[in-house]
């Protein structure tokens, strides 16, 4: 904690790449000793405080995009701010701070809050833009623990990650008993759009329930159209075959050829 | 549900037979008399947020004799209420059903098409969802919240064959003078143009207020972070100043998306860049005077709040004629409500299809961003993404509060 203990001024570590000689400006360094009164002030914030308070740790963070040592010092300070009694509004705070320069250091802390009804979508928040891939697995390994609303945001967070190391866990997920749990993990397998994930998605079309068969569908027309982006046209073309059944509502045979057109190159 | 499908015609069936059936009189307006197409002949038409825009929509799609408007659906009781009057008093009957929940109106199978007024924070859910119920869709501006969005949209909108128009009707109507200098080509070879318009929104701390009667505030928020109520957060008015919601980061990109939708898209379509996205934004401070200059892969620059430029300031080639290229303009009769039916009806793009409204609206995203990160940013339209900058990746989006997600 040497900058703020320290009461200097960190200087940016390197300035941003300069594209086409565009003049530049350099944030000012962050003040340790407003730095250290925003964190005290955290610690009572809630719904109607002055937000202008936690200004000095929004330019903080701002600045520890190009000050590894300041994001080092900066990052753990917020997620401690998680594990105390702070208020709802203060932890959120803490987490939209995390999504900006949250690492797989955040990562436990935050997994933490996925079962918290009041703050799962705030960790979501984070470990769903978070590259390192602690944070993918964090969002897996919590899927066992949770159900109904929570178990369905953290199934549409591994799609947006499109992370294809949870294909396998979103796959035994389609025949749930809750069909809106199925038909989520059936709408981030189509995000996550690979082989295996098309493989797991054509397996339940025979046996999946009716109510989930529009979300089967569509799941199915755009892992086809990710395939064809990925230059796999015959297993997209395969997709949109399976889906030109007199069994599926006009609307979804009408997708189907509109894929097959597209694989064909007769349309955008 | 994690992403909202479309219910099946049997779905619907099965709830409508829970009913009470009433009985069906074919009145002379039905069958297509004072002049109306005949009902089967006419679109069926559905509002979704029905507040200060949309309202506005609303009258006019329900002016259109081309049109049969049954539902509107809000999610403050009074609004929806006040919208079903308004349609009923145009139609002198009761018919016009009134929803809070907007997937109870995509399960229709009798609806065609539907516009949303909703804020933006919903409009991308509300459309990709429309899409996949078999929907035609007129969507308000800014069509998006996110990066990421757009793309979902444009991807729904062809996967389903659907009729998708974004809602400025500014970008033709507001600038035509430039349009027209542009098109004409007697400003030679345009090499930049300049947009003012702002301010970006805002984090919001509003305290907590009583939800009023009537209002669902959690499905008003939806796929927002939670917040208490606030008069303030949730109002429909057109200020960026702190008591709307487009003031605020959750809801609205502020100025910038709000009526950037506007500028930018006129600024686009009138130096004909607007099936393009820019390659590079570059974060320019003089003296602190921030602005930024868009470069286009053709070589155009397009200027936002450039110090001692006016909005719509166009650069030229002093002393060069270009030839003159017909302007594009509405399909149809009636602006650009009267382009979407046109194209409902013929299955034409409109003219603001919404892959040239995406191309609009990310200007005011990616501009956000780097007014926040303080930096230059290049960008990758194959990849939808930034190059080199895993810390602006990071805002191309932002996780939807469960059960919401695209």
């Amino acid at each position: 904690m040497m900058w703020y203990q320290t009461g200097t001024c960190l200087a940016m570590a390197t300035a941003p790449a300069a594209l086409s000689g565009a003049a530049l400006a350099a944030d000012p360094p962050p003040d340790a000793a407003a730095v250290n009164k925003a964190f005290e002030a955290l610690k009572s914030f809630d719904w109607g405080t002055d937000q202008k308070l936690l200004k000095p740790i929004d330019d903080a963070v701002m600045a520890a995009h190009s000050n590894a040592a300041l994001q080092r010092e900066l990052e753990p300070r917020l997620a401690a701010v998680l594990k105390t009694g702070a208020s709802r509004d203060a932890k959120d705070f803490v987490c939209r701070k995390l999504m900006l320069i949250g690492t797989a250091a955040s990562v436990p802390v935050l997994a933490e809050l996925l079962a918290d009804n009041d703050h799962s979508h705030m960790a979501r928040y984070a470990l769903e833009r978070i590259p390192a891939p602690e944070a993918a697995s964090a969002l897996r390994d919590a899927l066992p623990k949770l159900s109904g609303s929570l178990k369905i945001g953290v199934i549409g967070s591994l799609g947006v990650r499109r992370d294809a190391a949870s294909v396998s866990a979103l796959a035994s997920l389609l025949s749930d008993a809750d069909a809106k749990i199925a038909s989520a993990a059936m709408c981030a397998l189509g995000d996550t759009g690979n082989s295996e994930a098309a493989r797991a998605l054509s397996a339940c079309t025979k046996k999946a329930s009716k109510e989930v068969h529009p979300a089967l569908a569509d799941a199915l027309l755009v892992t086809a159209e990710r395939l064809l982006a990925d230059g796999k046209k015959a297993e997209a073309i395969a997709i949109y075959k399976s889906l030109g059944g007199e069994d599926q509502p006009k609307l979804i045979r009408l997708a189907a050829t509109h894929g097959l057109l597209v694989a064909a190159g007769k349309k955008e | 549900m994690s992403r909202v499908i479309q219910t099946t015609r049997r779905d619907f069936l099965k709830k409508a037979s829970l009913t009470v059936a009433a009985p069906y009189v074919i009145t002379t307006a039905a069958l297509g008399a004072q002049g109306r197409p005949p009902a089967s002949q006419r679109i069926v038409m559905a509002g979704i947020g029905i507040g200060n825009m949309g309202s506005g929509d609303q009258k006019s799609f329900t002016g259109r004799r081309d049109v049969q408007y049954v539902a509107v659906c809000d999610v403050r009781k009074q609004v929806g209420e006040a919208a079903k009057g308004r349609v009923d008093r145009h139609y002198k009957n009761h018919d016009c059903k009134v929803y809070h929940d907007f997937r109870d109106v995509l399960a229709r199978p009798d609806i065609d098409a539907v516009h949303v007024a909703t804020p933006d924070h919903w409009h991308a859910l509300i459309v990709i969802a429309a899409c996949r119920a078999g929907k035609d869709v007129y969507c308000q501006k800014p069509e998006t919240r996110t990066l990421r969005e757009g793309p979902l949209m444009i991807a729904a909108a062809r996967r389903y064959s659907r009729v998708v128009s974004g809602g400025s009707q500014r970008v033709l109507e507001d600038y035509r003078k430039t349009v027209d200098q542009c098109w004409g080509g007697e400003l030679g070879t345009i090499k930049s143009i300049n947009v003012n318009v702002g301010p970006l929104s805002q984090p919001c701390n509003l305290p907590a207020e009583p939800v009023p009667p009537g209002m669902d505030w959690d499905m008003w928020l939806g796929p927002a972070p939670w917040a208490p109520y606030n008069h303030s957060r949730c109002d429909g008015n057109y200020s960026t100043g702190g008591n709307s919601w487009r003031s605020y980061r959750d809801y609205s990109g502020g100025g910038m998306t709000d009526w950037g939708a506007h500028h930018f898209g006129g600024a686009t379509f009138a130096v004909d860049v607007r099936e393009l996205q820019p390659v590079e934004v570059v974060y320019n401070n003089q003296q602190g005077k921030e602005f930024l200059t868009y470069r286009y892969p053709t070589g155009l620059l397009l200027y936002h709040n450039h110090p001692g430029m006016q909005n719509l300031q166009v650069v030229g080639t002093p002393g060069e004629k270009r030839p003159p290229k017909a302007v594009p303009t509405y399909k149809g009769h009636g602006g650009i409500y009267g382009d979407f039916l046109y194209c409902v009806k013929t299955r034409e793009k409109p003219f603001r299809d919404i892959e040239r409204a995406v191309n609009t609206i990310v200007l005011a995203h990616m501009g956000i961003i780097a007014y926040d990160l303080k930096r230059s940013l290049r960008w990758d339209r194959a990849k939808q993404e930034f190059t080199g900058d895993e810390v602006a990746n990071r805002m191309l989006d932002r996780a939807r509060r469960q059960p919401w997600q695209l």
